[in-house]
C-alpha cells in the first residue's frame, strides 16, 4: 500500500468512526455475540448458566421467525405449492457466491436443519499424526467427547449407540433412538448381508417429550417441523428472552469491527438496523464473539480492514477466509427384493461408521455410509417405456407393476482436505445496499486429496456393489462426485501456531484478546459426516473460556 | 356375480379411502372464477378427470379430486417465496398462476374433439366417450411437448396438471400401494416399525 493510499484510508476510517460514534445508537453488554444461529443460541445459553449476571447481546442480520403456531400452515404451503416454509428467512441483497444456504434469520441454517447429529471421530482430530495429512486439531478427542455429550443433552438427541468399540461414549444418549420404520428394518436386513453393520442415525428429534417440546409426530418434513419435536435454535432464544440479562437484536447487520488504538482489543461492532431506515447501531462489549457461520464470520473480519489492519482483523497469518472446508459425497439408488412403502419416514436413515477408520498402512479413504428409503425409479409416470401416454387405470397399473420391488438411496460423505487456496474473498463487483463487498467462496482441494480421488471413488462404488449383492439387488444409478462441499466449514481455522491458524482451540483469535470465533469457521477439516453437532460441541467448549474473558 | 359385486365394492371403498385425505383438506364447490381467473367449465374439467384418473376412485372420488384441484388453483399465490432450504442458494418466487392458460387449452380440446365427432357447441369434448377423450388429450399433450407428470401444476397443460396433482399426492401413493402410508400426514411414531395398514382395513 502506498503512503498516500494509507493516509487516505486512515483519514476515511477516522471520519467514519467519528460519524458513527456521534450518530449511532449505542448498546453496551458484557458479551456481544454476532450471528444468531445454533452456535449463538448454545453459547448464550451456557454463558448465562455459567455467569447469570453477565449481560449478553446477540446481534443477527436476519429476522426472528418465532411463530411455531404457524408452522403447520407453512408446512402445508410448502408441500402443496413449494413455498418457503420459513418465509422471510433471507436478506435479498446479502448473497454470497458459492454459499450453501441463503438463510439469514435468527436460528440460521439450523432452521431448515434435518436434525442429524453424528459425531466426528478421533481420526478427524489426528489426521497429521496418523496419516501425514492436513493438520491435527489442537484438542484431544477425550475432551471433545465430553462436549459432544453436553451438546447432545442441550439439543436433545435421540440415538442408538454405535456397536463399534472405537465409538465408545462416556454418556448414554439423552433419548432412545428414533424407531426404525418398517422400511428401514427391511433395508437394514438387506444391507447387513454385506457384512457391514448399520444402525439408527442419531438425530435432534424427540422420541419422548423433552425440554418442553413434544414427541416426534413423524410428519416427514423435518425441514419445517410443525410440532417442535426437532430442535430449532428459536426455542432456545425464546427461553433466553425471559431473562433480563439477555437481548436479541435481530434485523441488524454488523458491518465492521473497530479495534482499540493498540490493535489488541475489539472496541465496538458497528452496523445498521435494517428495519429502521438503516439506523446506525454500535455495540460495545468486554468480549466479542463471532458466531456467524463459515461464510459471514470470515467475511466480517475481512470487511473490517483498516489502515492499521489492511488485510482485515485477526489476520496476521493471512489465513482468514482460507482453508474453506467440508466433505464430498457420492450417492446411488439401488433396487432390491423388499417391500418398501415410500413415505413412512423419509427423513430417518441408517448409518454405518465402520469406514470412519482407516489403517495407516493402506491407501487413505474415510467416509460414512447412510441408507434411506427411496422411491427412485418407481414414481408414477406419464409415458411408458415405448413412449405411449398412460391415463387413468393404465397409469395406475404401470405404477403398481414398478413398485413390486423396493429401493434405497445410499450415500457416502467422504473426507477431503482443503488447500490454502480454498478461499472466501471479498468480491468488489457485488455489493449490498450499504456498499459492502459481498463474499465469494471457492473450494479447492489439496494435492493429496486430488491424488486419491479415483481410488476413493472406486472404493465407494465397490461398497455400493457389495450392498447390491443381496436380495437380487441392482444399482439403478451412481452419482458423479459432488460438485460442492457439503456441511461447509473453515475460514478461521484453529491451531496452536499463530502463523498457521486464526484462533486457538477455544476460538480466541491470536491477534485480538477479546475476540472469539465459535462453531463451524474454526474447523481445520470438515470430517466425513454431518457437522452441526461438532460445531455445537466446540462452541460449548469455548463458552467456559469466553465466560472467563467476559469477567475481566 | 356375488364375487364380482364384492370386488367392485372393495375397489370403490379403496378409491374413496385413497382420495379422502385430499377431500378432507379441501372444500367442494369452488370454481376458478371466484379468484378472478378466467372461468373454467367444471363439467369440462370433470370430463378430463374421468378420462385421466383411475376408476378405482369412483365418480365421487374423481369429483373430489377436481374440487381439490380447483381449490389449489384458487389458493395459488403469485410471486410467493419458494423453498430455498439447505443446498439451494438461489431465491426464487412463484410465477403466474398456471390457470391463466387453462381456458385456452380447454377450448383447444373442444376444437380437437369437434374434429373427431361434432358435438354441442363448446361441449364436444364432454360428449366424447372416455377412449376418444384420452386420444384427444394425448394429442394435446404431445403438441404441448409434455413428457412427464409435473410435480405441481405448471400450466403446460391442464390435463397433465390435473394428473400430476393427483398422482403425486400422498393419497395416490396410498392407492398405488393399497396401504395407509399417509406420507404427508403427521402420524406419530407408534406402529411405524410395522408395515402400514391395508387401505381397506
Amino acid at each position: 500500500m502506498t503512503t498516500r493510499n494509507w493516509f487516505l484510508r486512515e483519514l476515511r476510517d477516522s471520519v467514519v468512526n467519528a460519524l458513527s460514534v456521534n450518530s449511532a445508537t449505542s448498546v453496551t453488554s458484557d458479551v456481544c455475540i454476532i450471528g444468531g444461529g445454533i452456535s449463538a443460541a448454545m453459547l448464550a445459553q451456557k454463558l448465562l448458566e455459567l455467569q447469570p449476571s453477565l449481560t449478553v447481546t446477540v446481534v443477527e442480520a436476519g429476522a426472528r421467525i418465532f411463530d411455531l403456531e404457524n408452522r403447520g400452515k407453512y408446512r402445508r404451503r410448502m408441500l402443496d405449492y413449494g413455498e418457503n416454509a420459513w418465509p422471510g428467512d433471507f436478506i435479498a441483497d446479502q448473497a454470497a457466491g458459492g454459499v450453501i444456504s441463503r438463510t439469514m434469520a435468527v436460528g440460521g441454517s439450523a432452521l431448515h436443519w434435518g436434525g442429524v447429529t453424528n459425531r466426528f471421530s478421533e481420526e478427524d482430530l489426528t489426521l497429521r499424526s496418523r496419516y501425514g495429512l492436513a493438520m491435527d486439531w489442537p484438542i484431544p478427542w477425550a475432551e471433545l467427547e465430553r462436549f459432544y455429550c453436553e451438546a447432545e443433552r442441550r439439543l436433545g438427541v435421540s440415538g442408538e449407540p454405535s456397536p463399534l468399540p472405537e465409538d465408545q461414549r462416556s454418556e448414554p444418549y439423552p433419548m432412545p433412538a428414533m424407531p426404525l420404520s418398517h422400511n428401514l428394518r427391511e433395508l437394514k436386513a438387506w444391507a447387513e448381508q454385506s457384512g457391514i453393520p448399520f444402525w439408527s442415525t442419531p438425530q435432534a428429534k424427540n422420541t419422548r417429550p423433552y425440554d418442553g417440546r413434544s414427541v416426534c409426530m413423524r410428519c416427514n418434513t423435518c425441514e419445517i417441523c410443525p410440532t417442535g419435536a426437532r430442535y430449532s435454535p428459536d426455542f432456545t432464544f425464546k427461553q433466553l428472552l425471559q431473562k433480563k440479562e439477555f437481548a436479541l437484536h435481530d434485523a441488524t447487520l454488523i458491518r465492521r469491527l473497530v479495534v482499540s488504538p493498540d490493535g489488541r482489543r475489539i472496541e465496538a461492532a458497528q452496523g445498521v438496523a435494517r428495519v429502521r431506515n438503516g439506523e446506525r447501531m454500535e455495540y460495545r462489549a468486554t468480549t466479542f464473539v463471532l458466531a456467524s457461520g463459515y461464510c459471514w464470520s470470515p467475511h466480517l473480519l475481512l470487511l473490517s480492514a483498516s489502515g492499521k489492519f489492511p488485510q482485515g482483523l485477526a489476520n496476521s497469518s493471512s489465513l482468514v477466509g482460507r482453508y474453506m472446508t467440508g466433505h464430498s459425497f457420492i450417492s446411488a439408488q439401488i433396487e432390491m427384493d423388499a417391500r418398501i412403502y415410500p413415505g413412512m419416514n423419509e427423513q430417518h436413515s441408517l448409518i454405518s461408521r465402520q469406514f470412519f477408520r482407516c489403517r495407516s498402512d493402506v491407501p487413505y479413504v474415510r467416509h460414512d455410509l447412510r441408507i434411506w428409503e427411496s422411491s427412485a425409479g418407481r414414481e408414477p409416470r406419464l409415458k411408458d417405456a415405448s413412449g405411449t401416454y398412460l391415463f387413468g387405470d393404465a397409469l395406475l397399473q404401470d405404477w403398481r407393476r414398478r413398485t413390486t420391488r423396493g429401493a434405497a438411496r445410499v450415500r457416502a460423505y467422504y473426507d477431503v482436505h482443503p488447500s490454502p487456496d480454498s478461499a472466501l474473498t471479498l468480491d468488489p463487483s457485488r455489493k449490498n445496499q450499504w456498499g459492502d463487498p459481498l463474499p465469494s467462496i471457492r473450494h479447492v482441494l489439496d494435492e493429496p486429496t486430488r491424488g486419491r480421488a479415483t481410488r476413493t471413488r472406486e472404493h465407494i462404488t465397490d461398497l455400493f456393489e457389495r450392498l447390491a449383492r443381496a436380495n437380487n439387488a441392482r444399482i439403478l444409478n451412481i452419482s458423479n462426485d459432488s460438485q460442492y462441499l457439503d456441511h461447509p466449514a473453515g475460514g478461521c481455522r484453529m491451531g496452536t501456531d499463530p502463523a498457521t491458524s486464526v484462533c486457538d482451540s477455544f476460538g480466541r483469535t491470536h491477534d485480538h484478546q477479546n475476540l472469539f470465533i465459535v462453531g463451524s469457521p474454526t474447523l481445520p477439516t470438515g470430517g466425513c459426516t454431518n457437522g452441526t453437532l461438532t460445531f455445537v460441541a466446540l462452541t460449548l467448549r469455548s463458552a467456559t473460556e469466553i465466560a472467563k474473558s467476559a469477567r475481566v | 356375480m356375488q364375487e364380482q359385486r364384492s370386488r367392485r365394492s372393495a375397489l370403490k371403498a379403496l378409491g374413496a379411502a385413497a382420495v379422502a385425505p385430499i377431500a378432507a383438506a379441501h372444500v367442494s364447490g369452488l370454481s376458478i372464477r371466484e379468484q378472478g381467473s378466467p372461468e373454467l367449465d367444471s363439467a369440462h374439467l370433470q370430463a378430463i378427470a374421468d378420462a385421466v384418473l383411475p376408476t378405482e376412485l369412483g365418480a365421487d372420488g374423481r369429483a373430489r379430486v377436481v374440487d381439490a384441484f380447483l381449490r389449489w388453483i384458487r389458493d395459488y399465490r403469485e410471486d410467493a417465496e419458494m423453498d430455498h432450504g439447505y443446498g439451494f442458494s438461489r431465491i426464487r418466487t412463484t410465477g403466474a398462476s398456471p390457470a391463466s392458460k387453462y381456458s385456452e387449452q380447454l377450448e383447444a380440446l373442444n376444437r380437437a374433439a369437434a374434429a373427431v365427432k361434432p358435438g354441442p357447441d363448446g361441449h364436444a369434448f364432454v360428449a366424447l366417450d372416455l377412449d376418444a377423450r384420452r386420444a384427444v388429450i394425448a394429442g394435446a399433450l404431445k403438441e404441448a411437448k409434455v413428457e412427464r407428470l409435473p410435480q405441481r401444476p405448471t400450466g403446460a397443460h391442464i390435463a397433465a396438471d390435473l394428473m400430476g396433482f393427483y398422482f403425486n399426492s400422498s393419497a395416490a401413493a396410498d392407492l398405488c400401494y393399497r396401504a395407509r402410508i399417509g406420507r404427508d400426514a403427521c402420524r406419530g411414531l407408534d406402529g411405524s416399525e410395522k408395515p402400514p395398514a391395508a387401505l381397506n382395513e
